[in-house]
């Protein structure tokens, strides 16, 4: 129940932020700090997801030299490919391979 | 282009762009396999919320054992670019009929942006076409693809440690959004201040350190403002 109602909220919450402009404030501009904030909250955010993500114990990831070397792949081969699909089978290609030796 | 040709270039259009996101539907489905939530209940997110990176952001939370609030809060500064999309094409929907304009922005995702902004010159009801055309192409396969991982999720062996393949994702996200270092430098920061931050109750420290990661890139910004 309690998952439901955070589903719900955030899906309500997504909703808001697409549809405000749209239906309600056309003509109403950002203020130029709120636009310089926003511009960083994609990669501050992403970045300390990963972070959050490789902690938990919940998904039962350990952190070795294999995921370390899988995290730097997918660095370069995105910065190289701008391609998510190469990013993905490189990184855990070279997380596999580490993993088996 | 009367109607049939605008539908036929929405989905010329749209099927191309979908591929990248396959593997953001597949790994929400294993998200949400690992979280323990419940399946259909974690699908259900789909329908919702409607879009990947704020989905697998709440689920992986919710199933760290983040409170509500701090799992929400997170999701929604996840989607918090749909402001800009909303403003940026707010002036375009005011032709529109009411019913389009609060329908509209529920599919308003990254890529239907991309593809709105192209075609904002057709005439409203051209545009209301395309657009719909587009979103619900959109929608039904991110559903039908989300479904497909919560499906596949589970049977893959554990040894292949797919769970891995969320972070490796967000990490390509981050990658290709650098366009300057001050973004860089905030990636970096929020990645270290959650690892700092990690004792922190119900995932508090990954919102502070994101919320603070933010500050240190406006502050970046300012100090080397003829940089950008």
């Amino acid at each position: 129940m309690t998952v439901l109602f955070a589903i719900a909220l955030a899906g309500l919450g997504t909703y808001l932020t697409r549809a405000v402009f749209i239906i309600a404030m056309a003509r109403r501009r950002f203020p130029p700090l709120v636009l310089r904030a926003l511009e960083h909250v994609a990669p501050a955010v992403l970045g300390s997801l990963v972070v959050s993500m490789l902690m938990s114990s919940a998904s039962a990831l350990s952190f070795g030299v294999a995921e370390a070397a899988g995290l730097l792949t997918a660095v370069l081969v995105a910065w190289r490919t701008r391609n998510h699909v190469y990013t993905l089978i490189a990184a855990m290609g070279v997380l596999w391979a580490l993993s088996a030796i | 282009m009367n109607r049939r040709a605008l539908v036929a270039k929405g989905i010329r259009d749209v099927l191309p762009m979908f591929v990248p996101a396959i593997p953001f539907a597949l790994v929400l489905g294993v998200v949400i396999d690992e979280s323990g939530l419940g399946h259909l209940l974690g699908w259900m997110s789909s329908p919702l919320m409607f879009g990947g990176a704020a989905q697998i952001t709440l689920l992986s939370l919710l199933g760290e054992g983040a409170s509500v609030a701090a799992a929400v809060s997170a999701a929604l500064i996840v989607g918090s670019r749909h402001l800009l999309y909303s403003a940026n094409l707010a002036p375009y929907f005011q032709q529109q009929p009411a019913w389009f304009r609060w329908v509209g922005p529920y599919m308003l995702i990254d890529q239907v942006f991309a593809l709105a902004l192209l075609h904002k010159d057709l005439d409203a009801r051209s545009f209301r076409t395309y657009y719909l055309t587009a979103g619900l192409l959109f929608w039904f396969l991110w559903l039908a693809f989300t479904a497909l991982g919560v499906v596949i999720g589970p049977q893959v062996p554990a040894q292949w440690k797919l769970a891995f393949a969320a972070p490796v994702l967000f990490v390509g996200l981050v990658v290709v959004g650098v366009d300057r270092w001050q973004k860089a430098l905030v990636a970096l920061s929020g990645a270290a201040l959650t690892f700092l931050l990690a004792s922190l109750p119900s995932g508090s420290g990954m919102l502070i350190a994101a919320i603070a990661a933010i500050g240190i890139g406006m502050v970046a910004d300012s100090l080397f403002r003829t940089k950008r």
